[in-house]
C-alpha cells in the first residue's frame, strides 16, 4: 500500500479539489464563501495545490479588478481518484480486522 | 462534488437577466406589431411603414443582443453584480466553451421566423388566435428540450417546455388557461415567459438549497483550518 499524498490529506486541500473535480470553473470568492476560510489561508491552500500541479490558476482582470480562477488539473483529478482508492483501501483493512 | 455540481448547474440568475432583457424587446415588438394591425386595418399606410420598420429593427436588434459578444458581456457583468460575493462557478460538462456552433444558431433563427410566420398567418386569419399558443408550442417544445440537452442545464429547465406543451395541450382540448377578447394575443406570450419565469425561480430556489448544503457539507469539522503539523516551518 502506497503512501497517502500529503498533500490532498489536509481537511481543507481535500475539500478544495472536492469541489474542483466537481465543476469546470471556480473563482477565488466562491470557494471563500463556501469553505468559510480566511483569505490568507485559502490562499495559502491554493498555493499548494498549484505547485503540486493539481490545480490550474487563471488570472484575469474585470474592469480593474483582479479574478482568479481555479481548474483541477488532470493530474489533480487523478490524485484526488488515487487518494479515495487509498482511503477505501485503508477502510477495508479496518473491516477485515473484524475492529 | 454532488452538490457543487448541482449548484453551478442551477445558478440561474443570468437567465433572469437574460428574460428580462427579452421581455422588454418583446414587449417592443408587441407594441410596434399592435400598431401594423391597426394601421393595416385603417389603412393607414404611413402608421403601417412606420410600425414595420420599428418592429423590424426591434426584432434585429433583439437577435443582435442575442449573439453580439457585447450582450454577452453585458449580461455576464449584471450577472456578477446580482451574485456578489457568492462567486462564480459553472459546470459545462463535456461541451466546449468556444463559439455558437452553427446549428444552434439556426435552430435560433428558425425560432424567430417561424413565430414571425405565425403571427401572419393571425394577422391574414389563416390561423386563429386561440390556436397560437399550440403553433408555437409545436416548435417551442423540442427546440427547449435541444437547447437543455446541449446547456446541461439542470432539471429546472425541464419544467419550461413541459409547462408550456402542457399548456398547449390544455388550449388544444379547450381546457387551458386563455385571455379573452383584444388581450388573446398576450396568452401565447404570458405563457411562454410566465413558464419560463417560474423555471428559471425554480432553479434559483434550488441553488439556494444545493448551496447551503454544499457549504455545511464543506464547512463541517473545517474551523479555519491551522496548517498541518508537518507544514509548520
Amino acid at each position: 500500500m502506497s503512501e497517502l499524498d500529503r498533500t490532498i490529506h489536509e481537511p481543507a486541500r481535500l475539500r478544495i479539489l472536492t469541489i474542483l473535480s466537481g465543476v469546470d470553473v471556480s473563482d477565488f470568492n466562491f470557494l471563500f464563501s463556501t469553505l468559510g476560510l480566511t483569505k490568507g489561508n485559502l490562499s495559502s491552500h491554493m498555493d499548494k495545490l498549484e505547485k503540486a500541479g493539481y490545480v490550474e490558476v487563471r488570472k484575469s482582470f474585470n474592469g480593474r479588478v483582479p479574478h482568479t480562477e481555479f481548474v483541477i488539473t488532470d493530474a489533480g483529478r487523478t490524485a484526488l481518484s488515487d487518494y479515495w482508492r487509498e482511503i477505501d483501501a485503508i477502510r477495508s483493512l479496518h473491516g477485515k480486522g473484524g475492529d | 462534488m454532488r452538490w457543487a455540481r448541482r449548484y453551478a448547474k442551477s445558478r440561474t440568475i443570468s437567465f433572469l437577466v437574460q428574460w428580462v432583457f427579452i421581455v422588454l424587446m418583446v414587449m417592443a415588438i408587441g407594441v410596434a406589431g399592435s400598431l401594423t394591425n391597426i394601421a393595416y386595418r385603417y389603412n393607414n399606410m404611413a402608421l403601417f411603414s412606420v410600425s414595420v420598420i420599428a418592429m423590424g429593427m426591434t426584432i434585429i436588434a433583439l437577435s443582435w443582443f442575442s449573439v453580439s459578444k457585447w450582450g454577452g458581456e453585458l449580461i455576464w457583468r449584471i450577472t456578477q453584480w446580482l451574485y456578489g460575493e457568492e462567486g462564480y462557478v459553472s459546470y459545462l460538462g463535456d461541451r466546449e466553451d468556444g463559439p455558437t456552433p452553427w446549428w444552434v444558431t439556426t435552430l435560433g433563427g428558425g425560432l424567430v421566423v417561424y413565430h414571425l410566420f405565425g403571427a401572419i398567418l393571425v394577422s391574414f386569419n389563416y390561423l386563429h388566435i386561440n390556436n397560437m399558443q399550440p403553433y408555437s408550442a409545436a416548435y417551442m417544445v423540442p427546440f427547449l428540450g435541444v437547447m437543455i440537452v446541449y446547456q446541461r442545464l439542470g432539471f429546472w429547465a425541464w419544467i419550461w417546455p413541459v409547462l408550456y406543451g402542457l399548456h398547449a395541450v390544455a388550449l388544444l382540448m379547450g381546457i387551458g388557461p386563455t385571455l379573452r377578447g383584444q388581450w388573446q394575443m398576450l396568452t401565447m406570450i404570458i405563457s411562454v415567459f410566465g413558464c419560463g419565469l417560474i423555471a428559471i425561480l425554480v432553479g434559483h430556489a434550488y441553488s439556494r438549497f444545493a448551496l447551503w448544503k454544499l457549504k455545511r457539507l464543506a464547512r463541517s469539522g473545517l474551523p479555519d483550518c491551522p496548517p498541518a503539523e508537518d507544514e509548520l516551518p
